[in-house]
């Protein structure tokens, strides 16, 4: 029996030695099937976020295809990832540490809420996986993130400066914000706080509401005691689904302003017209003239993509030219020291990742510019500029107002 | 600093409500922990159900709130009763302990089932919204008058049930002592299906009370279940008067901390009154004699 497995173990290490010389002879057979590259998207399939998760992710499937199919990055591969972060910080995190333990994917893309991305953000620096995002919170850029991320969102403080511009507009004299509890909650109102006593509107007072709780009678009842002309829903939304019904109840008649995300076409359809009539909207504009955006719409098989796709869209493009920049090193470091070296520069401008490789692999500068707007950023990770598109609830559709 | 009177009152007024509609589902909750001894925590995804029921039977068949009420009730009970029958009772031998986590396990699984046939989407029910009516100081709303009147019938009906029908009875008899009522009888397997109907349907109608002054989605249920626990907690567990005077004591108190507090911390409430209650009183207000 010793005898036995001595011999056969002889016999596997000839075998295994042989093969081993095999495969030294043979590099260029190694080198010629490189890995696929990984990456990771999280992004609300189910929760508050729910309505927009699902489209995000097919977006960015999208340009995966369109890359794969045009011989991927520099002969590479990519293969996408999929998780879902429930809306959820916990779950996020889950999601989050299995595409970077288990999957070793080089980026996270497309994580929806402030509070998922603050959630996820420091598991990316720590591993060194780069994570581009659509939340909208002041503070996430403000974390150490040493680089290792990029978001596509303005950010409160250029969001909300732009809506209380557009507040001065319509000439209200008192504004009363109810919020959701979230991380932009406090720097939105103090960001109208600055902006509103400039002309001659004062901000009458702000409820934070824990935002699944199924009634806000009492919240409603203390914005409509402030006697304000305007109220600012600066919720989700499944929360302002019930406050559009709460404040038409308590007979409240002034304008009602909110977030695109939360008053969304869904939201419309939900709700009888003569609670939603009149109510404006914010929304960051993707850049809805351009072919990147019309090219996407067409591969969705919608005429009105909403700004998240668009920005997945973006992320995805990014990082593979980054990638490509890097002569190919697929690592989240080397994503970060080279997006901004094909985001933004005097190269020649691209709206689409395939168009964007073609170009790097002849060795020329490129300027992305994708379905969400000019993607320019700042050292901390900020887009410079984003136009705000604001428009109003009229007979269960929405019309265009201004751009700001 | 003085409280105005009127916003108090417009605060009991609106807590009294909100605990009337949380009074429903806590019955049942209460009604299977008498009789099967295990907190079902599988009510949410019932409600959910329930609410989902109850809005097809409004949307797609075009029946008004109170019929589709009805449609929610049956088609929740006969949930329950497959559910349980399936899935929780080859866990009861294992331990109250077991069956509740299976239970957990369950409602995220059906939740997922509503998610799968439904979508993420949410809804709302094809009902008039209408302004309120103010009364004196006091703002009230059709609809919430509407669902206080069939809160308050379900629960009618649910004590009916148990004071005047033999089956109620029976029912009353195993939760106060399921081995003396075997001995007298009663059918303890007939008995669990038909309180598992009964409550889980209370569990749909609640559902369907939440959608109408709402709006539904698959995670409705899981929203309330843990404010539908502390109500049954504080009025005793097992005990269904209890558990009404739990959740209109839950409502009002959620409703009045908003004098002192941020609407923010308001769900912290509850669950402060649940460990007030377990250590003062561990019974809860009413003890946990069934009825």
């Amino acid at each position: 029996m010793r005898n036995e497995r001595a011999r056969l173990s002889r016999r596997a290490l000839l075998a295994g030695g042989a093969a081993a010389a095999a495969v030294a002879s043979f590099p260029r057979v190694v080198h010629a099937q490189p890995a696929t590259i990984r990456l990771g998207t999280l992004n609300p399939l189910t929760g508050s976020g729910g309505s927009y998760g699902p489209s995000m992710r097919k977006a960015m499937e999208w340009v995966a295809q369109e890359v794969n199919a045009a011989g991927g990055v520099l002969g590479r591969q990519v293969q996408l990832v999929s998780e879902d972060d429930q809306t959820n910080p916990e779950a996020a995190v889950r999601a989050a540490r299995k595409l970077i333990d288990v999957d070793k994917v080089v980026a996270i893309m497309g994580t929806w809420a402030s509070a998922v991305t603050t959630a996820v953000a420091p598991l990316c620096w720590e591993s060194k996986t780069f994570l581009t995002t659509v939340s909208g919170s002041d503070t996430i850029t403000q974390l150490p993130h040493q680089g290792y991320l990029i978001r596509t969102q303005p950010n409160t403080h250029l969001q909300i400066g732009k809506l209380g511009q557009f507040m001065l507009s319509l000439k209200v004299k008192r504004v009363f914000v109810l919020a959701a509890q979230t991380p932009f909650a406090a720097p939105s109102y103090l960001r109208l706080g600055e902006i509103l006593p400039k002309g001659a509107t004062e901000l009458v007072g702000q409820v934070i509401y824990d935002k699944d709780k199924t009634t806000f009678r009492s919240e409603v009842d203390q914005a409509v005691r402030a006697k304000p002309d305007l109220v600012y829903l600066n919720g989700y939304q499944p929360d302002c689904t019930v406050l559009m019904k709460e404040l038409f109840k308590a007979g409240y008649t002034g304008a009602k302003v909110a977030q695109g995300y939360a008053v969304n076409a869904k939201l419309l359809g939900s709700l009888p017209n003569e609670v939603t009539d009149g109510t404006y909207t914010a929304t960051p504009s993707p850049s809805v003239e351009s072919a990147g955006y019309k090219r996407l719409a067409k591969a969705l098989g919608t005429d009105d993509l909403d700004p998240y796709s668009c920005q997945c869209h973006d992320h995805i493009s990014l990082v593979l030219l980054a990638i490509a920049h890097a002569k190919g090193e697929a690592t989240g470091t080397a994503i970060k020291d080279h997006v901004r070296n094909i985001s933004q520069g005097n190269g020649v401008k691209v709206d689409n990742a395939v168009e964007g490789l073609k170009l790097l692999g002849q060795g020329k500068a490129i300027n992305y510019e994708g379905a969400s707007g000019p993607c320019d950023f700042t050292d901390t990770g900020d887009i410079l500029d984003c136009k705000i598109r604001f428009e109003q609830a009229q007979g269960g559709k929405f019309k265009f107002v201004t751009l700001i | 600093m003085s409280v105005p009177l009127d916003e108090t009152a417009q605060l009991v007024v609106n807590g009294l409500v909100a605990g009337t509609i949380l009074a429903v589902p806590a019955i049942g909750f209460t009604a299977i922990y008498a009789v099967l001894r295990f907190p079902n925590f599988s009510l949410a995804s019932h409600i959910t159900i329930g609410a989902f029921a109850g809005y097809a039977a409004n949307t797609l068949g075009g029946w008004p709130a109170s019929a589709a009420v009805v449609a929610a009730f049956v088609v929740a009970g006969a949930a329950g009763v497959v559910n349980d029958h399936v899935v929780l009772r080859p866990l009861r031998p294992a331990g109250a302990l077991t069956t509740a986590i299976g239970a957990v396990a369950l409602t995220i699984v059906l939740e997922n089932v509503v998610r799968f046939a439904f979508g993420n989407d949410l809804r709302g029910y094809a009902l008039p919204i209408r302004r309120d009516w103010q009364l004196g100081p006091i703002r009230i709303g059709p609809q919430q008058v509407e669902n206080l009147v069939i809160a308050v019938l379900a629960m009618a009906a649910v004590f009916a049930f148990l004071t005047f029908t033999r089956t109620g009875k029976a029912m009353r008899a195993v939760a106060d002592d399921p081995v003396l009522a075997g001995l007298k009888g009663i059918d303890a397997e007939r008995v669990a299906r038909l309180t598992n109907f009964g409550a889980m349907g209370l569990a749909g109608v609640g559902g369907v009370l939440l959608g109408l002054d709402t709006t539904i989605d698959p995670l409705t249920g899981f929203r309330v279940i843990l404010s539908v626990f502390a109500a049954a907690v504080v009025g005793g567990l097992g005990s269904i008067p209890g558990a009404v005077v739990g959740a209109l004591t839950i409502g009002v108190a959620e409703e009045l901390s908003l004098l002192s507090l941020a609407p923010a911390y308001r769900t912290a409430v509850g669950f402060v009154a649940i460990l007030l209650v377990l250590t003062l009183r561990p019974r809860g207000l009413l003890g946990e004699r069934a009825y």
